[in-house]
């Protein structure tokens, strides 16, 4: 019985391997320069990813979420008159089929603060204390006491506004600010903590108070936003569409449309893996191409000594290219494994505290952990694969092309 | 009745172009019978590999035409001469037979995988055909390192594993001492006579011509005789 293909697919892998084998020198130092440069996209993409996620962590965390919800004029206009019904029941019910780390509700408007001394415009945050562990809120190093539920009818403020009010913990400010009525309110509110954060204008301008609190001071149920958090650092497909047709009512902005330039820059570091890819794999190409041909050229009478014995053309062909393909899956298999023990040693972040004004120009984290992104992994496999047979089709077709009479002349 | 297998008819090959024109082939008709055992004569550069390789279906002829089994080669794609080639001959080359990267029983599988055949029937006629070529005991040894003439048996080997028609050898003896000639020329008898495979060889050595049953003398390209050994 005859099994053409299996015969001939264990020749063609029996010549390659030997052929491999019998130039190992000039073979490990091609593999080691795979090794490498598969290693380099791979590590330095997934530095790139790791910055990017956490310009978009710090987005979220900073009291957006992925996803906030509001009234459709809210935006233009932030007033306690545009604002929407809470109702927690609906909320979870629409809510629990995504994967959510949580979801706070808020009341976020402007409002002027006073202290015996100053006055100062602020935007004034209500919320509920408990549902804030999806935000920066739950985190925020508090000196004194943080509000302890949604009643609470203290407020919080940062230091730095503090300092400007020269006021102090315990003492009582005014806030005014306009009620459901659209009418100017002032209402008294005592400090019970001060907070610190990395952003100054954070700490200038955002005051917390408890949203009950807040709505009866308002005179209104009503909550300006509903912010969301994925389990996952970035939205999952289709995350945006699911929540606008469960919120027909509502203005769905997600973190690109809060901060457009952070979305830029988030959009161009996308643009910028592929062509590090394209760069780095444009280069091997010609090397590979080169070691390529030169193991035709170098094989002249053999590969016609096989064509004369009637080995087809197609054969010769699959014959170069398997040759290529061995080398780029090892350099595949090797790369990865090297990719891995480099991102396990830099695991935990490189530290760039020595850059550190242009680490806060950039909206960066000052530590840049590596992060995995499968699809650029998937798509490192595929351009290995793809550059394997662009590599090797050129030398594998002047193979083909070799007169066998020519060959075996010399 | 004795089948022709092969015909020439009014075959002319030439190299090159105009001003380096060779005429290597002109004008030869001759048609080879199965079961002969053929040698081409003549002295260097009168056209013998030329009509080697015309007949064996590596190269096409300039003006003329080759039959076999009554088939024109000329009217075959390429992929059909490649698979004539492998199916119905064999080749031993003047010196560069085999692949170096392979041991000698892998030389002979090389055609048995071309042909398709299952490893069990490589392996058994692979054994069969080295051990009646006496080469048994190189079978796994890397063929760079067998003799000049431990070479040329592992080549003729490789050319009778597929069981072809027609064996084709361009100055099989060229790299062989007299002892080691001898041998082979012992060794292509008996293919010729027991297994009734047609063989034709190239030579300009009077001591292979004597082994063979016919003599087609080649001169300038020409063929100027053609006779039967007794
Ligand atoms: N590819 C080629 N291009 C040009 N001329 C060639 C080519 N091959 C052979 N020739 C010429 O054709 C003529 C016949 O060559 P061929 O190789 O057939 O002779 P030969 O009888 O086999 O010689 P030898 O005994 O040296 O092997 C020679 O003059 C040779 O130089
Ligand atoms: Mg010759």
């Amino acid at each position: 019985m005859k099994h053409p293909l299996l015969s001939r697919v264990s020749l063609i892998y029996s010549l390659s391997v030997r052929n491999l084998w019998r130039q190992r020198r000039r073979n490990t130092i091609l593999l080691v320069s795979v090794i490498c440069a598969i290693t380099g996209v791979v590590v330095l993409n997934s530095l790139i990813r790791g910055m990017q996620l956490q310009m978009v962590d710090q987005v979220v965390y900073n009291l957006n979420g992925h996803i906030t919800l509001h009234a459709p004029d809210y935006r233009s206009d932030p007033a306690i008159t545009r604002a929407f019904i809470e109702d927690s029941n609906e909320f979870e019910r629409k809510l629990e089929s995504l994967n959510l780390a949580g979801w706070a509700t808020r009341i976020k408007i402007p409002a002027v603060v006073m202290s015996e001394r100053e006055t100062r415009g602020v935007q004034i945050v209500g919320i509920d204390p408990v549902q804030e562990h999806i935000s920066i809120v739950a985190d925020l190093p508090i000196e004194g006491t943080f509000l302890v539920d949604s009643a609470d009818n203290r407020i919080v403020l940062g230091r730095a506004l503090l300092t400007q009010l020269r006021t102090k913990i315990g003492h009582r400010i005014v806030l005014v600010m306009q009620d459901i009525n659209s009418k100017s309110i002032e209402v008294g509110f005592q400090i019970a903590g001060v907070y610190d954060s990395d952003s100054e204008g954070m700490e200038k301008h955002v005051v917390f108070v408890g949203k009950d609190a807040l709505q009866q001071f308002l005179g209104s149920e009503s909550i300006t936003e509903l912010s969301l958090r994925f389990n996952t650092r970035l939205i999952p497909p289709n995350g945006l569409e699911t929540i606008s047709h469960a919120f027909p009512n509502l203005e769905v902005v997600d973190w690109k449309n809060i901060d457009p330039i952070l979305a830029f820059m988030y959009e161009s570091v996308n643009a910028m893996v592929y062509v590090w890819l394209a760069i780095v794999f444009t280069a091997l190409v010609f090397g590979l191409m080169n070691s390529f041909i030169t193991a035709v050229l170098e094989r002249t009478q053999e590969i016609g000594l096989c064509k004369s014995m009637g080995m087809k053309s197609s054969l010769v062909l699959y014959q170069v290219v398997t040759e290529s393909l061995i080398i780029m899956f090892l350099g595949l298999i090797g790369g990865l494994l090297l990719s891995w023990g480099v991102l396990q040693l830099l695991g935990d972040g490189i530290d760039l505290s020595a850059f550190a004004a242009g680490v806060e120009m950039l909206n960066l984290a000052p530590k840049i952990r590596p992060a995995i992104v499968w699809q650029d992994i998937n798509i490192v496999i595929v351009a290995t694969v793809f550059l394997a047979l662009v590599a090797s089709l050129y030398p594998a077709i002047r193979a083909v092309r070799l007169d066998p009479l020519v060959a075996l002349r010399d | 009745m004795a089948t022709e297998i092969l015909t020439l008819t009014n075959v002319s090959r030439i190299y090159g172009k105009e001003a380096t024109k060779v005429l290597a082939l002109t004008d030869v008709s001759l048609s080879i019978t199965k079961g002969e055992f053929v040698s081409i004569v003549g002295p260097s550069g009168c056209g013998k590999s030329t009509l080697l390789n015309l007949m064996g279906a590596l190269d096409q002829p300039t003006r003329g035409a080759v039959h076999f089994d009554g088939n024109s080669l000329g009217e075959m794609s390429r992929g059909e001469l490649t698979d004539l080639r492998l199916q119905k001959f064999g080749f031993v080359f003047q010196a560069f037979n085999l692949l170096p990267v392979l041991t000698a029983a892998e030389n002979v599988q090389f055609v048995l995988q071309l042909l398709g055949f299952s490893r069990r029937e490589r392996q058994s006629k692979t054994t069969e055909v080295l051990d009646a070529l006496g080469l048994a005991d190189v079978a796994d040894r890397p063929a760079t390192e067998l003799s000049g003439g431990q070479q040329q048996r592992v080549a003729i080997a490789r050319a009778l594993v597929g069981e072809p028609v027609l064996l084709f050898a361009d100055e099989p003896s060229a790299n062989l001492d007299s002892t080691a000639t001898r041998e082979l020329c012992e060794l292509l008898r008996q293919i010729n006579t027991d297994r009734g495979i047609t063989i034709v060889t190239a030579t300009h050595d009077p001591l292979v011509m004597g082994y063979t049953n016919r003599s087609i003398s080649l001169e300038d390209g020409r063929v100027v005789e053609d006779k039967s050994n007794p």
